[in-house]
C-alpha cells in the first residue's frame, strides 16, 4: 500500500525599497513550492516543484524516479483536520507605499544628518499538508515589516546601524517613530563603555546555536557541547527553553513538523530551570540512536526530513526588563560581528556601534569595543533573563546577558 | 525569444529568465542523508519610468508578456525615458555563450556524483580515525542558463556550471567539538577527485590543533595571512568599499574614496573581473552589461570601483558589469564577482623567516566589511624568530580599512583563487571568488 502526501507553501511579498533616502523600487513576488511524496513503508519518492503544477503530475513524478527513491522505513500518521490562521489584517500595495512614504518622511525631516536605506514589506504565507490517509493541515499568517539601515553623514563607515520590526496589524506609526527616536535621537551624544557590560539583544542567534547543540544526533555522537549532560543542571535555574509551535510572537510557522507529526500540547520543553531535559529528533534519528521521537523534523521539501525546524523560545521572567536590570544600564548593539564558538564554548564579539540605555532613556552612543563570552556562562552565571515586557528597541522580547570587555 | 516580447512605450523594461538545475548528495557517517535534484525556472521583470523601478518575479514563463503589461500599468510612461542618465548608459549586447551544452549538469547522471563520494570515502575515511567523531562527504553542482532581453534591444543567453565536493570531519569528543575539512571545485564531477592528500593533511593539522592550541593573549600583532585568508581580507577589508552604491548621496564617503587617492602601500593592487571562469563568473551582469576587468587599487592608488547603471550615472563613471541579483526572485544590486589581491615576489618561507614575532593565520571562517573589518579565525599559529610555533586559539582578527592596506609590507608569489566563497549584502547571497597570495600585515588586532 502506498500513501500520498502533499506539502505546500504559498507566499506573497510586496516590498517598497528606499536607497540612500530615495524611493528605489516597488517589488512583488508570488511563489508556490510543493513537495509531493509517495511512501511504500520502505522508501519514499519525492517530487519538489517550484511554481504551479497539477497534483496528478506531481505524484506521478514522485513515483517515476526509482533511482532517487530514498530509504524511509516509516509510515506517515493520519493527522486529522486542523487549521490555524494567525493573520490579522491585509496590507494592500497602496497602503504599503503610503506607509513607507509617511515613515520615510518622518525620519528624513527629523534626522537630516543621517542617510537611510531600507525596505517596507507586506508578506503573506500559507502552509498546508494533505494526505490520502486523512491529514488536512493548514496554517496562514501575514505581517508588515520595516527595516532601516542608517548612516551618519559624517561617518566614514558604510553603515552605522539598523533597526526593524514586524507586526501583524499596522499601527498608527508610533512603533516606527519610537524606534527611530530611540536609535537616532541620542546618536551624536558619546558616552563611555561601562565597567559592567549587560547586553540587551534579541535572542535568535543564541537559540540557533542551542538548536545545533540539542540535536539528538549531535548529542549521541559527541559533537555537541552538551554531550553527556542530559539530565544535568548546566545553566541558570532561571533558564527554560522550549519549542512552542503555538507561539504568536514568531512569523510564518506551522504546527506540524516535516514528517507531519504534531507535538502533544504543541510544546516540547528541552531545558527546564537549567536542566537539560532532552535532545530533539526526527523518526530516523530516534530509531538510529534509541532516543525519544520528539516530533521535530525540519521542513525539507526536496529531500528527506532532518531534525530541525524548531521554534525555540526562552521562557520569560516574571520581572520586566527594568526590574531585571535593577538600576544597571544596558548596551543595545546597533552593529556588531560575533565569532563562532570554539571547542571550549568561548566566543568574541566586536560591537561597532551601540547605545547605552539606563532603563528609561538613551544615555548616548558608545565607541567601538570588543567583548568575550562563554556559552555556558551566558546561560549560567551571566544570564540575567528575558523580560516580561517587550523592548521598544526591537518591538520584541530581549535577553539580558553579562559579557566581558577585552 | 526577445522578438516575442512587446515592450511598453515610454518605459524602459528588461526580462531576465533563469533556468537552474541543482544536484546534491551527501553521506553522513556512511549513510546517504541528502539525495536531491531540483529544477527551477523563473523570471524577473523590471520596468522603469525614470522615478521608480517596478519589479515582479514569476515561475510562469508562459505568462511573461501579461506580467510585463501588468507591471507597466503601475508605472508612469515617460517619453524621455531613454534620455535618463542611467538608461542611456545601458549597453545593447547580443550574444549566445553556452559553454556547457556538451556536458551540462542537467544531463549528468547522479551516479557520477556518487562516484566522487565513494572515491573520497575510500581515500579519506578509515575504520579508525583517532580524534574524529563524525564525518560527511558531499558532492553536487549547479547549472544555470540565463537569458536577458531589454527594451533597448539586448538579447543575451549564457550558461554557468560549477560542481563541488566536500569532505568534512567533526573532531573532539567530550563536548568539545571542532569542524574541519576541505571543499574542491570543478566544472564536471571528474575534476573533483585526486585531492585526498590535501584533505588528510588538513585533518591531521586540525587534530593536532585541537589537542594543542592555547588561548591567544589579546592584542595587536604582526600577522602573516595565508592565501585563503588574504582572499577574505581583500573581499572584506576593501572589496565592499569598492561597491559604489553606498556613496551616491554621501559627501563624506565620496571625498574619502576619491579616485586617485593613495589608500594602501605600493605593494597593494586589487582587481575584480566577472569574465574569469570561476565562482564569480558573470560574462554579462543582470542589466546586460558585458564583464570587464576593473582595477580597484593599483600600486596602492584607488583607480576604480564597481557599478550598476545608476551608480555609474550618478558618479559620471563607466559601467563595470557588477549589477547582480541572487536569483530571479531578487532585484539586482552592485556586487563583487571574482576579486583578488595581485601576487608579489616573496616566497611564503621568506615571509615567515623574516617575521620575528607574530601570528600566522592559516584559516578563517567568515567575516564582515565595515570601516573596522572582521575575520573570524579558525586555525592560527604563533610565529617566533622566523618560525611557525604552537597553535593558537583565536576568535577574531580586526583592523581599520583606512590603515591596514598601508600596513601590508610583504606580498607573496603563492597566488590562489578560491571558489568557496559566497557574499551576503542586503539579504542577497551571491556566488563570488576571492583570491590572493600570502601577505604580511604589520598590525592587526587579535582576540
Amino acid at each position: 500500500m502506498t500513501i500520498k502526501e502533499k506539502h505546500s507553501t504559498r507566499r506573497t511579498v510586496s516590498k517598497m525599497s528606499y536607497e540612500e533616502n530615495k524611493p528605489k523600487a516597488f517589488e512583488r513576488t508570488n511563489t508556490v513550492e510543493t513537495s509531493y511524496r509517495v511512501y511504500d513503508g520502505e522508501k519514499v519518492g519525492i517530487c519538489y516543484s517550484i511554481g504551479e503544477i497539477a497534483d496528478e503530475e506531481g505524484f506521478a513524478r514522485a513515483q517515476a524516479d526509482p533511482e532517487r527513491a530514498r530509504p524511509y522505513p516509516f509510515t506517515p500518521e493520519a493527522g486529522g483536520e486542523r487549521r490555524r490562521d494567525k493573520s490579522e489584517s491585509h496590507v494592500s500595495d497602496r497602503e504599503l507605499m503610503d506607509v513607507a512614504g509617511e515613515y520615510m518622511k518622518y525620519i528624513l525631516e527629523k534626522y537630516p544628518q543621517f542617510t537611510f536605506t531600507g525596505n517596507f514589506t507586506a508578506e503573506t504565507c500559507r502552509h498546508s499538508l494533505t494526505s490520502d490517509i486523512g491529514t488536512d493541515f493548514e496554517e496562514s499568517d501575514a505581517c508588515f515589516g520595516a527595516g532601516i539601515a542608517f548612516k551618519h553623514k559624517d561617518s566614514k563607515d558604510i553603515m552605522n546601524g539598523y533597526f526593524g520590526y514586524n507586526m501583524r496589524t499596522l499601527d498608527d506609526g508610533s512603533v516606527f517613530r519610537t524606534m527611530a527616536d530611540l536609535y537616532l535621537g541620542q546618536y551624536e551624544t558619546m558616552t563611555e563603555v561601562p565597567e559592567e557590560i549587560i547586553l540587551s539583544i534579541q535572542y535568535y542567534s543564541l537559540t540557533g546555536a542551542l538548536a545545533d547543540e540539542l540535536n539528538a544526533e549531535n548529542l549521541a555522537l559527541g559533537t555537541s557541547h552538551l554531550t553527556g549532560k542530559v539530565g544535568e543542571q548546566v545553566f541558570s535555574e532561571n533558564f527554560t527553553l522550549e519549542h512552542d509551535v503555538t507561539d504568536k510572537e514568531s512569523w510564518f510557522g506551522r504546527f506540524w513538523d516535516g514528517e507531519g507529526c504534531v507535538i502533544p500540547n504543541d510544546k516540547l520543553v528541552l531545558i527546564e530551570n537549567g536542566v537539560i531535559k532532552t535532545g530533539y529528533s526526527d523518526k530516523r534519528v530516534a530509531q538510529k540512536y534509541g532516543v525519544p521521537h520528539t516530533r521535530t523534523a525540519g521542513h525539507n521539501y526536496s529531500d528527506l526530513p532532518y531534525p530541525g525546524g524548531l521554534n525555540l523560545r526562552i521562557r520569560r521572567s516574571e520581572k520586566t526588563i527594568r526590574e531585571l536590570l535593577a538600576g544597571r544600564p544596558a548596551v543595545i548593539p546597533m552593529s556588531s560581528t560575533g565569532s563562532p564558538m570554539d571547542n571550549k564554548g568561548n566566543a568574541s564579539m566586536i560591537i561597532h556601534t551601540s547605545l547605552l540605555w539606563d532603563g528609561e532613556r538613551v544615555v548616548g552612543r558608545l565607541p567601538e569595543f570588543r567583548v568575550n563570552m562563554n556559552f555556558f556562562d551566558i546561560l549560567g552565571k551571566d544570564y540575567i533573563g528575558v523580560g516580561s515586557d517587550d523592548s521598544p528597541f526591537f518591538n520584541d522580547k530581549v535577553i539580558l546577558l553579562k559579557v566581558y570587555k577585552v | 525569444m526577445g522578438e516575442k516580447f512587446h515592450f511598453p512605450e515610454g518605459l524602459y523594461a528588461d526580462i531576465r529568465i533563469e533556468e537552474k538545475y541543482t544536484v546534491n548528495l551527501m553521506k553522513f557517517n556512511g549513510e546517504l542523508v541528502n539525495d536531491r535534484a531540483t529544477q527551477e525556472c523563473g523570471a524577473l521583470i523590471r520596468v522603469y519610468d525614470g522615478k521608480l523601478w517596478y519589479t515582479t518575479s514569476t515561475n510562469e514563463l508562459d505568462r511573461l508578456q501579461e506580467e510585463l503589461d501588468a507591471l507597466a500599468e503601475l508605472a508612469q510612461p515617460n517619453p524621455a525615458i531613454y534620455d535618463d542618465p542611467a538608461i542611456k548608459l545601458l549597453e545593447v549586447n547580443r550574444e549566445e555563450r553556452l559553454r556547457y551544452e556538451g556536458d551540462k549538469l542537467a544531463d549528468i547522471a547522479r551516479q557520477r556524483f556518487m562516484n566522487v563520494i565513494d572515491y573520497y570515502a575510500g581515500a579519506c575515511i578509515e575504520d579508525e580515525m583517532p580524534g574524529v567523531n563524525s564525518w560527511s562527504i558531499g558532492a553536487g553542482g549547479e547549472y544555470s542558463k540565463l537569458s536577458f532581453y531589454s527594451s533597448k534591444g539586448s538579447e543575451i543567453v549564457y550558461d554557468y556550471q560549477m560542481c563541488a565536493a566536500g569532505v568534512w570531519y567533526t573532531l573532539g569528543g567530550n563536548g568539545e567539538p571542532m569542524n574541519c575539512g576541505k571543499q574542491i571545485f570543478g566544472a564536471v564531477p571528474e575534476e573533483l577527485t585526486g585531492h585526498e592528500a590535501e584533505i588528510l593533511a588538513e585533518r591531521a593539522r586540525c587534530v593536532d590543533y585541537l589537542a594543542n592550541a592555547v588561548d591567544v593573549e589579546p592584542g595587536e600583532y604582526t600577522c602573516v595571512l595565508s592565501p585563503i585568508t588574504t582572499a577574505m581580507f581583500a573581499h572584506e577589508s576593501f572589496g565592499h568599499k569598492s561597491e559604489a552604491d553606498f556613496m551616491l548621496n554621501d559627501k563624506t564617503l565620496r571625498d574619502e574614496w576619491v579616485l586617485g587617492k593613495k589608500v594602501g602601500s605600493d605593494l597593494v593592487s586589487i582587481v575584480d573581473s566577472g569574465d574569469m571562469q570561476n565562482h564569480g563568473y558573470v560574462p554579462y551582469d543582470d542589466e546586460g552589461t558585458k564583464a570587464r576587468e576593473t582595477w580597484l587599487i593599483k600600486n596602492g592608488v584607488l583607480t576604480g570601483r564597481l557599478h550598476d547603471s545608476n551608480s555609474a550615472a550618478v558618479l559620471s563613471e563607466e559601467l563595470t558589469g557588477n549589477c547582480r541579483a541572487q536569483s530571479y526572485r531578487k532585484r539586482p544590486i552592485v556586487r563583487m564577482t571574482n576579486t583578488f589581491l595581485q601576487p608579489g615576489k616573496d616566497s611564503f618561507e621568506d615571509i615567515i623567516a623574516d617575521t620575528k614575532d607574530g601570528i600566522y593565520v592559516h584559516m578563517v571562517s567568515d567575516g564582515t566589511g565595515g570601516a573596522t573589518f572582521v575575520m573570524n579565525a579558525r586555525v592560527c599559529y604563533r610565529i617566533r624568530d622566523g618560525k611557525i610555533c604552537e597553535p593558537l586559539r583565536v576568535h577574531q582578527l580586526t583592523g581599520s580599512v583606512f590603515q591596514t592596506l598601508f600596513d601590508i609590507d610583504r606580498v607573496g608569489s603563492d597566488f590562489e583563487l578560491f571558489d568557496s566563497y559566497t557574499c551576503g549584502k542586503m539579504n542577497q547571497i551571491v556566488r563570488v571568488s576571492a583570491g590572493g597570495p600570502s601577505i604580511r600585515v604589520r598590525k592587526l588586532h587579535v582576540n
